[in-house]
């Protein structure tokens, strides 16, 4: 594996951390934070700065993994004090209410961070040891998910998909409402924190830039496409999504260059997308015909559109500043992410794997067409 | 407890503390009328249009490109500038943006109506980053002063003056004003007298009288520093008073707008209550509509005028920061709340410009946020609004 690879490896399991434990806040509890890349933020420079700070005074005496794993636990515990904090006033305040004060949160973590010179003000935390062995991202990754569903499957866990589905009729069966939300946000952070942590440690410097707003939005993005709810769901749309914009970067010409589309390529698939949105929005509901012919017109649609694209191109490039420039795939990435939270959001509010979870009697009755319990965790 | 901290008082200089609070009023005005667009789709919809910023910097952009149309661009020609060209900026930008905010409506949020809030939140951020980053393709980056400040006829600083020095100051002055004009005078016809003297290699009574001018312009120069040290005043300039007053008049046509027209009342009436309203006979969507045509054409107008008259740099972010504080201005005042808005708002500007003016410029950002979550805890229905819990 070259270093490149080693990157997408690693960083997709940090993004399946992220995703699996936001969805832990916002899915399965029902919450709703959007200020997730605070609680990374805080874990990769607590972790960061003892690391930096600490392990050459020790003369490397620990033995490196070890050291790791006591600053993964480090980040976890902190990020997890700054998740009690922001868990306490999240019982006062719900929707989105609650969706400002975390992003308000995010936002004065990373000021307070870019002002203290200790940590490397605005430049970046440097000199932090490089410490990365591939398979303790992905330990923390399986953990994460591990721990998130085996805990709905408890009595215990059971009080969270209460607190999301009723809060006051949870409350009046005797769930301690307050507890399960400080919970949520306390492990929900801690496994961004030990996330951010392992950051810290492959990346060597890091820039409070690296934790701005659009972070947060990125993982809020891959939990509502999988599926507010559904652990899945989240991983999916975390690997999607991650691969996705580095697929696009990695496209290239036939000479080598990094590969450009046309203005008007952009703007004719973009109209497509409305075009497509609207249409398939307005089937959706008509509640027209059977199952059957529904879906032979969504498929119309699709193939439509992808018909309607190779004509709008010429007709958008008669604009000639949009035909003569040139977009980077890879600019394009922030936009995919917009679009697909807007498309989403108009045609599948509840995601793609909605509170549907992933096992392996779903796939036997996909397979055999047999009986066998259903996925939905308690709608 | 003052005398405690001494440390704390030490670099805070109040002489310039008028001047700071009216530069918190100017800088609030803007937040104003961003806030007011947010407190009424809030009224309405029960829902943040976190778009509502993205309409603030297309509206930067648009009052940009009008004035390259004007002459004013990178190879524009036009060396003068009137009230109209600001006038026809204003108005092309708040126009612009209705329309903008009528088509987020339409598309983006009109089909959410029936969803889950957060659904709909959801899909706000989505157009939110949509516009940002999309943006970030086709849009230019103009840095500062992003508009061509020759645009603006009103340039210039007026000093209004609010405690004058005390009378002995001025009176030391007038006395050595004389004599210092007197040793300049002396020097000058020196130098006249004998032309192609090398100036700092002065024949002993030359040097005599240049010295002595020296020390006569000196003291003077001091004497009008003690004198300004004992004086307050403000310097404010031009633009930003036109600030101020466009805004003041936007409001009051705001008022009389939702206070005292038809369509007002119905727009009060949709916010009080949703489905009644639709029951009497009210169109919602028309309602909804011209909420979105009077929020997104106040952003439009303070986005012209803060790009044209403060020069903040307009890039695809220019609303991202000033969009998030107007919506702390929103439920600092009360969210839903029309007057509250401004109230919020113009309190935001202050204390943004007292944590720069107490040395602390590098947080000022920060000061948003410690607002937000303080009311929040302390008083969620904000400043002026009503303390209703909500019910589930």
């Amino acid at each position: 594996m070259n270093d490149y690879q080693q990157r997408l490896v690693i960083l997709a399991a940090l993004y399946v951390t992220l995703a699996v434990s936001l969805n832990l806040i916002n899915g399965i509890t029902g919450q709703f934070s959007i200020g997730h890349a605070a609680f990374y933020q805080i874990g990769a420079y607590s972790a960061g700065y003892i690391s930096h700070r600490w392990i050459t005074e020790l003369g490397h005496s620990p033995p490196r993994i070890l050291w790791l794993f006591g600053m993964l636990l480090a980040g976890a515990a902190f990020a997890a004090v700054a998740g009690l904090i922001v868990g306490l006033p999240s019982l006062r305040l719900k929707g989105d209410y609650l969706a400002i004060v975390t992003l308000g949160f995010g936002e004065i973590i990373r000021i307070a961070v870019q002002n203290t010179d200790a940590l490397g003000g605005a430049y970046a935390l440097q000199q932090i040891p490089k410490i990365y062995p591939i398979w303790l991202f992905w330990i923390l990754a399986i953990t994460c998910i591990a721990v998130t569903r085996n805990l709905i499957k408890t009595a215990r866990g059971l009080t969270f998909l209460a607190v999301r589905e009723d809060e006051i009729a949870s409350q009046a069966m005797g769930v301690n409402v307050t507890k399960v939300k400080v919970t949520a946000f306390v492990l929900g952070s801690a496994f961004a924190g030990a996330a951010g942590a392992l950051l810290a440690h492959y990346e060597g410097d890091i820039t409070p830039g690296m934790f701005a707003m659009d972070t947060s939005f990125i993982i809020l993005t891959m939990v509502v496409l999988g599926g507010t709810g559904s652990i899945t769901g989240s991983i999916f749309a975390a690997l999607f999504l991650f691969y996705l914009p580095e697929y696009l970067r990695g496209m290239k010409t036939a000479d080598g260059s990094a590969l450009a589309v046309s203005g008007a390529t952009v703007v004719a698939s973009l109209l497509m997308v409305l075009i497509a949105v609207v249409c398939l929005k307005k089937i959706l509901d008509s509640h027209w015909g059977d199952p059957r012919r529904r879906g032979a017109a969504y498929a119309a649609v699709v193939v439509a559109s992808l018909v309607l694209v190779r004509v709008l191109v010429p007709i958008v490039g008669l604009f000639k500043p949009l035909s003569v420039m040139q977009v980077p795939t890879d600019q394009l990435r922030m936009v995919i992410f917009a679009v697909s939270l807007i498309v989403i959001m108009l045609l599948r509010p509840q995601g793609i794997f909605a509170h549907h979870e992933f096992s392996w009697t779903w796939l036997k009755r996909v397979f055999h067409r047999g009986d066998g319990p259903r996925t939905e965790i308690a709608s | 407890m003052i005398d405690a901290f001494p440390h704390l008082l030490a670099g805070l200089d109040f002489r310039i503390l008028p001047e700071q609070i009216m530069n918190g009023l100017f800088v609030g005005a803007i937040y104003a009328l961003i806030a007011l667009g947010y407190t009424m789709v809030y009224g309405v919809l029960r829902l943040i249009n976190f778009a509502h910023g993205e309409v603030y910097m297309l509206g930067a952009y648009v009052a940009l490109f009008v004035s390259y149309n004007l002459g004013f661009g990178p190879n524009g020609h036009a060396t003068t500038s009137s009230v109209a060209n600001l006038f026809l900026m204003l108005v092309i930008c708040m126009v612009v943006c209705a329309l903008i905010g009528v088509i987020i409506e339409r598309f983006a949020y009109r089909p959410m109506r029936n969803a889950s809030r957060t659904s709909a939140l959801i899909t706000a951020i989505g157009v939110s980053l949509f516009l940002q980053y999309c943006g970030m393709l086709f849009l230019p980056i103009s840095p500062p002063p992003s508009i061509d400040e020759k645009v603006n006829p009103f340039r210039g600083t007026k000093v209004v003056t609010l405690i004058p020095a005390p009378a002995a100051f001025n009176e030391k002055i007038g006395q050595m004003q004389p004599l210092a004009d007197k040793a300049d005078k002396a020097y000058a016809d020196y130098m006249t007298a004998h032309t192609g003297a090398d100036e700092f290699n002065l024949p002993p009574e030359g040097q005599a009288l240049k010295d002595a001018k020296q020390t006569a312009d000196g003291g003077v120069l001091d004497a009008q520093n003690a004198a300004n040290s004992k004086s307050v005043s403000v310097n404010i300039r031009y633009g930003d008073l036109i600030i101020l007053c466009t805004s003041i008049v936007l409001m009051l046509l705001l008022t009389y707008l939702v206070m005292f027209t038809k369509r007002g009342r119905a727009m009060r009436a949709v916010s009080h209550d949703f489905d009644s309203a639709a029951l009497m006979g009210i169109n919602v969507n028309h309602i909804i509509t011209f909420t979105f045509v009077l929020g997104s054409s106040l952003a439009g107008a303070g986005a012209m005028m803060q790009a044209t008259f403060k020069g903040t740099a307009i890039t695809t972010l220019f609303g991202v920061l000033p969009g998030v504080k107007a919506f702390v201005a929103a439920v600092l005042g009360g969210i839903g709340n029309i007057p509250g808005a401004v109230l919020g708002g113009l309190l935001m500007g202050v204390a943004e410009t007292m944590v720069t003016w107490a040395g602390y410029s590098r947080w000022s950002d920060a000061v948003a946020f410690v607002i937000l979550i303080g009311v929040l805890l302390l008083r969620p229905g904000g400043l002026l609004g009503s303390d209703k819990v909500e019910k589930v």
